[in-house]
């Protein structure tokens, strides 16, 4: 009974771990966007790096986990259903560096009065992997909650999304090149999708839930 | 010859290892939540500890129904039941041992003219339905008393996991303790009143009574059983007949368990008499029926949206079917037995109305007229007495069964040394058996003889009125040893 026990907390702070860097790829990814649109790109550059990082960890961290939940297995009534949320967060972190490379291999030229509303689209994106991430961690430890932060999350990928639609009319109504404008509403849509993806997490979240409750 | 015999309880004793335990750890197993191995372990230990420890409550019961007294009488008895309990689950309708076994019983006495008594029908009867209703109570209060805790919990899914897994590990060995307590009176309870085991002394400290070996071997056949046949039963149970979460598995479980325990435990029963509460009587019920019962009360408490009614019909359906086949069968079997394999089935018992018994009769307070119709008259069945006696006077059916008592010739003689060299002794203390000395060799016609100058003594105490349960409970386990004495006793 002490090792199943010890391996039970063993996955837990595994599975702690994972969301930790899922939390800490968002804050780098607002950071990262920051220094971009401030021309600091070296820094930007050691940003992505650090993403990619992050990316191998929780790959690692997800498969070592799904290991443990099969050979020991614990929580055999829904470890497909963690697994899957698991799978699709590590998807968010793909979509932070998806779109982090794309701005490095690009180099796109924004336009600075567009900065502001570019942070503004990042921030919302950003807060919602945020409450992704507390969604996730209630599931596992406070049922009750998991709501409050998936009807939080369905707000800032709202937010997201009418930022996003106002930055992609700035740039149309702007005086630039049309190749330009179609290459920035790429890269709007880019970091909408950051927050699309958390959404996407959350729809199996709340069914998940459900299926747990009593 | 008595092993060959002990082969259709055997069998039925299979039977419940392979079908029963699904009950218990279908669910565990289905959902991944205990191995086979695990499960099939722990089942084997504890349904033997419980049907060895305290298996007799409920086999009391089922004796009071009839008193099955010749070996080819039980073989037939147990074998019909497990023919009936076949063709039942074939049907597909939920039914277990403990409806076939009473069917067939009552089989037995209306086939050798021994009469049943009603009352302990009424008992069993409405303990199973008693049985299903509170198993689906329980299960519901556990839910609601479950719910807060496992929605509002703060604990990890991984702990609450792990606490899931262990108590399923305790209640389920709870569950099959309870089993083998409450189910192995169906198994060899017919074989009790013929068993030829006496008590062994392990290292003059411990005692195998004659009744707990013949539990064991009833209980190691339930454990072929599980290790046989009940991985498959598990298997369709846990996933066919109600697929459960682990918690759920886990509350329905315990509410079994429970209501396993509740008919089965002689020291809760006395518990219950000692603090003057009603008691809960001791009779074998169906593990498949408690458990569906307990899941239907978790469907209710969830709002009932999801529970299949037609479970319900097809429940009640067996309660009726299962006794009726059963007793057809075992009446069948029991005249081929007789008539076409010339097998004693029963022992001949006579009953005679002489100047000795109609004394003691009439003691009793009954008319001298209500017996005009036996006066002098030898019978060789009870019904045929009850038929004479009733066309007489209307009396009652225990009156009956009493004056059939005082009339039974039953020889006797006191045989201390018989009674020390079959180890029975132990289950007398010093001061009744030197009482049972002073009347070494003494020779009874009819049991209400010995009972009368023994009960005489305060060591045997008895009340003839008992105005409470404990009295009555004093009387019972007096009943005991003194049938005890009869069957050590008898001259032949």
């Amino acid at each position: 009974m002490p090792l199943l026990l010890k391996t039970t907390r063993f996955v837990e702070s595994q599975i702690d771990t994972f969301l930790d860097i899922v939390s800490d790829s968002a804050t780098t990814f607002q950071l990262a966007i920051e220094d971009y649109l401030h021309g600091r790109i070296q820094e930007f550059e050691d940003r992505l790096s650090q993403i990619r990082e992050y990316e191998h960890r929780a790959d690692d961290l997800r498969v070592s986990i799904e290991r443990f939940l099969y050979e020991r297995t614990l929580i055999p009534e829904n470890r497909g259903d963690v697994l899957a949320i698991l799978e699709n967060t590590d998807e968010v972190i793909d979509n932070i560096k998806d779109s982090l490379l794309q701005f490095s291999i690009e180099m796109p030229e924004i336009p600075s009065d567009l900065n502001e509303l570019w942070m503004q689209t990042t921030k919302a994106s950003v807060a919602a992997v945020e409450q992704l991430v507390f969604a996730v961690r209630s599931f596992f430890r406070d049922l009750a909650a998991v709501n409050n932060y998936i009807h939080k999350v369905y707000f800032f990928e709202r937010e997201a999304d009418q930022i996003g639609e106002r930055l992609r009319r700035k740039i149309f109504a702007g005086d630039i090149e049309l190749s330009r404008k179609s290459q920035l509403r790429f890269f709007a849509i880019h970091i909408e999708m950051v927050s699309d993806a958390a959404q996407n997490v959350c729809d199996r979240l709340a069914i998940y839930t459900i299926k747990r409750q009593l | 010859m008595f092993f060959f015999y002990l082969l259709s309880g055997l069998f039925l004793g299979w039977s419940l290892g392979a079908n029963d335990t699904g009950n218990i750890f279908g669910a565990a197993v289905e959902t991944r939540m205990l191995r086979f191995k695990k499960a099939a372990l722990i089942a084997a230990i504890f349904i033997t500890l419980g049907a060895v420890f305290e298996g007799s409550g409920p086999s009391g019961t089922l004796g009071r129904l009839g008193s099955v007294d010749a070996l080819g009488g039980a073989f037939t008895v147990a074998l019909a039941a497990a023919i009936a309990i076949t063709l039942i689950v074939r049907i597909g309708i939920p039914v277990s041992t403990s409806q076939t076994i009473v069917g067939a019983i009552i089989g037995w006495n209306v086939f050798s003219g021994r009469l049943t008594d009603y009352r302990s029908i009424i008992t069993i009867a409405s303990s199973w339905v008693m049985a299903f209703v509170l198993s689906g109570s329980i299960a519901a209060f556990l839910f609601y008393l479950a719910r807060p805790w496992v929605n509002r919990s703060k604990s990890h899914l991984l702990v609450q996991d792990h606490f899931i897994r262990h108590s399923l590990v305790i209640v389920g060995a709870f569950g099959a303790y309870s089993l083998g307590a409450n189910n192995i009176a169906n198994v060899v309870g017919v074989f009790v009143p013929v068993s030829p085991f006496t008590d062994i002394h392990i290292w003059g400290r411990f005692v195998l009574t004659g009744l707990q070996q013949l539990y064991l071997l009833g209980a190691l056949s339930i454990v072929v059983g599980i290790y046989t046949y009940s991985h498959k039963v598990m298997r369709t149970v846990g996933k066919d007949l109600f697929h459960l979460s682990p918690i759920t598995a886990l509350i329905a479980l315990l509410a079994e368990a429970i209501v396993l325990f509740l008919f089965a435990s002689r020291g809760l029963y006395n518990l219950l008499l000692s603090l003057g509460l009603p008691t809960i009587p001791l009779v074998p019920v169906s593990s498949t029926q408690v458990i569906v019962g307990a899941v239907v009360g978790i469907g209710l408490a969830k709002g009932g949206k999801n529970i299949r009614y037609n479970i319900l019909g097809r429940i009640s359906l067996a309660w009726v079917t299962a006794p009726v086949l059963a007793f057809l069968i075992s009446f069948t079997m029991l005249f081929i037995m007789q008539n076409v394999f010339e097998q004693k089935v029963q022992e001949e018992t006579n009953y005679i109305f002489d100047r000795l018994t109609i004394t003691r009769i009439l003691d009793d307070g009954f008319e001298a007229a209500a017996l005009s119709g036996v006066n002098g008259r030898s019978f060789t069945s009870e019904r045929d007495i009850y038929r004479e006696l009733n066309e007489l006077k209307d009396l009652s059916r225990d009156e009956i069964t009493n004056i059939i008592g005082i009339a039974e010739i039953y020889p006797l003689m006191v045989d201390t040394i018989a009674l020390t060299q079959s180890g029975m002794h132990r289950r007398y203390s010093p001061e009744q058996l030197a009482i049972l000395r002073e009347y070494e060799g003494q020779e009874f016609r009819h049991k209400w003889q010995l009972k009368t100058i023994l009960i005489a003594h305060d060591e045997f105490a008895y009340y003839p009125e008992p105005d409470s349960e404990l009295q009555k409970n004093q009387n019972r386990i007096l009943d005991g040893q003194l049938h005890q004495l009869y069957r050590t006793f008898r001259k032949e």
